[in-house]
């Protein structure tokens, strides 16, 4: 299978319909946990492979910036699956979910500390010893910067990225929204980032709550995140950009609307 | 000995002549009537059954009221009829494009503030379903009311032989003879009067177009939480089509509870042909004998046990 190419959807159960009757798709994602390493894959999934689409899975429970080591089974769960969808990467996020045994719920940022890159990286190699495939790191959104931050973003994301040989899954929204959010021009950042190492592209939507612009992938995609998904393609056009939907799901039209318009975007060819 | 046996046939018949009779008629009748319910049932070619619309397919699935339910699913899904307080249903918003007879007949009588559980006693409701019947029959999809008759016919032909080997049975025991050879072709009768009782409404052609249709819509079964608001009306009224009630519950709670649509999900196996058996025979009664006469089988040992 090829790497992932041209404009993707996550593939969810809830619209998997609607993502099989996408006549130009070349890539998905699925949420790696959601899936039986040991098989079958659900049936949508199983016809887009069989039409050839390239699969990743994506992890959000590895827990990479945990202090303790990655937990052997979670690593061994995405490479199962990596196998059963013949992926040829999966991705990570960059956080942390778990501390002390408690489960958060949800990714957490890490400080940008030179300890926080240590640990990344030695889970990211225990990781990588033990996956099929390539692992692109997905830098996740903060609503806040941690006091004792040494280093600021990009260096932070550079450095796990050189000691590890990992690809970069940027998500676009969450450039927006730490941009929108923390202060900070989110081009400035684009061109700090090492865009060549980008594997593709996350693009979400979102919505503005309480002075807060809150990466809720229940929203449509602001137009501001779609003039970013631009001007990062106009500096380095990623190999692949994936929307990301995962509830409040709009009728079909919109969906493919928005497809439509990170095609527009970034250039590649019309999915729809 | 022989002239005893010969002076004390039952009905003057010897045993095994009777049961050699008795033996062929019921095959006869058993695959005369099998060949014609094969033939009968197996419907056109599948070619052009996906383009059945989802009403069409409720009607398959589940008869008149899913029909109706798919119907209602549809328009809701559409937002063309709600629901009062008082849980008679209403219209609201523009009529989408493309309705059936079937839907324009449900939002009239929603317009009429017609409680959903009646919608199905409705005259222009019937006057729809009807129509929509026909056509299911027309296409060779559903069987119609003559060809169900016919299909019954063949099971009253093994009703009577059952009955007349029951007839024997009970002569040839009150006659004090073997009877069990006769006991098994009976049962062997009663096995197959059964399993014909059951007279489907559709075609084999129309099982098959149902499990495809299950297949390629599976993203509709209530399992995967499809999202209705991307599927859109269509989507609704097929995933009811599909999957009963279920999915009018999943598509709108509120809605499905304030017009008090009873919850029913449809296994894979469709859940319509129950109310369909046959009147003929319910096996149960007839082949009930049976245990009765237990003691009958065992005393008869040697070959000619025909009653």
């Amino acid at each position: 299978m090829t790497g992932p190419t041209g404009v993707g959807i996550g593939w969810r159960p809830e619209i998997s319909g609607f993502v099989a009757g996408l006549p130009g798709l070349r890539f998905v994602e699925v949420v790696a946990e959601t899936l039986a390493p040991a098989g079958p894959l659900p049936a949508g999934l199983a016809a887009l492979r069989e039409r050839d689409v390239t699969v990743v899975p994506h992890g959000v429970k590895l827990s990479l910036g945990g202090a303790e080591p990655v937990d052997p089974a979670r690593v061994a769960h995405l490479a199962a699956v990596a196998e059963l969808v013949g992926a040829p990467l999966v991705s990570e996020h960059i956080a942390f979910v778990r501390a002390g045994g408690v489960e958060a719920g949800h990714l957490l940022p890490l400080p940008r500390s030179r300890e926080a890159v240590a640990a990344v990286v030695a889970n990211v190699r225990r990781a990588q010893a033990e996956l099929p495939v390539p692992l692109a790191l997905e830098p996740i959104a903060a609503l806040f910067d941690w006091p004792d931050d040494e280093l600021d973003e990009a260096d932070f994301l550079t450095e796990i990225l050189d000691a590890t040989g990992a690809g970069l899954l940027l998500d676009v929204a969450n450039v927006h929204a730490n941009a929108r959010n923390r202060g900070g021009d989110p081009l400035a950042l684009l061109d700090r980032l090492p865009l060549d190492r980008v594997a593709y592209v996350h693009v979400a939507g979102g919505a503005e709550h309480g002075g807060f612009y809150h990466d809720t992938h229940t929203d449509p995609v602001p137009p501001e995140v779609l003039d970013l998904v631009a001007a990062l393609c106009a500096r380095h056009r990623p190999p692949a950009l994936l929307l990301e939907r995962d509830g409040h799901y709009p009728p079909a039209p919109a969906l493919r609307a928005e497809l439509d318009a990170l095609a527009a975007a970034s250039g590649y060819p019309v999915i729809t | 000995m022989i002239t005893l046996a010969a002076t004390g046939d039952t009905w003057g018949v010897p045993g095994p002549t009777f049961l050699r009779l008795y033996l062929a008629m019921a095959a006869i009748a058993l695959v005369g009537t099998v060949l014609h319910r094969r033939r009968v049932l197996a419907g056109p070619d599948t070619a052009g059954v996906d383009q059945l619309g989802p009403q069409q397919v409720a009607y398959l699935n589940g008869g008149d009221q899913l029909a109706v339910w798919s119907a209602l699913g549809g328009l809701r899904g559409a937002s063309a009829v709600g629901v009062r307080p008082d849980r008679r249903l209403t219209t609201g918003g523009p009529l989408p494009a493309g309705l059936t007879p079937l839907d324009q007949a449900i939002h009239h009588a929603a317009g009429r503030q017609l409680p959903a559980r009646e919608l199905r006693r409705d005259e222009w409701v019937i006057r729809a379903l009807d129509e929509l019947r026909q056509g299911l029959e027309q296409r060779g999809l559903l069987l119609d009311a003559d060809t169900r008759r016919s299909l019954r016919r063949g099971t009253l032909v093994l009703l009577a032989l059952l009955v007349l080997g029951g007839l024997r049975l009970f002569a040839g025991l009150a006659n004090d003879r073997p009877v069990g050879w006769l006991l098994l072709a009976l049962i062997g009768v009663g096995i197959g009067c059964a399993l014909l009782a059951r007279v489907p409404r559709r075609t084999r052609a129309a099982e098959a177009a149902l499990r495809g249709l299950r297949r390629s819509n599976a993203y509709l079964s209530p399992a995967s939480a499809p999202a209705y608001a991307t599927y859109g009306a269509a989507g609704a009224a097929m995933g009811v089509a599909l999957y009963g009630t279920a999915s009018l519950w999943a598509l709108d709670p509120g809605f499905a509870e304030q017009a008090e649509i009873q919850r029913q999900a449809l296994a894979s196996g469709g859940g319509w042909s129950g109310s369909s058996s046959g009147s003929s025979c319910s096996s149960g009664s007839s082949c009930g004998g049976g245990s009765s006469c237990g003691g009958g089988g065992g005393g008869c040992g040697g070959g000619g046990c025909g009653g």
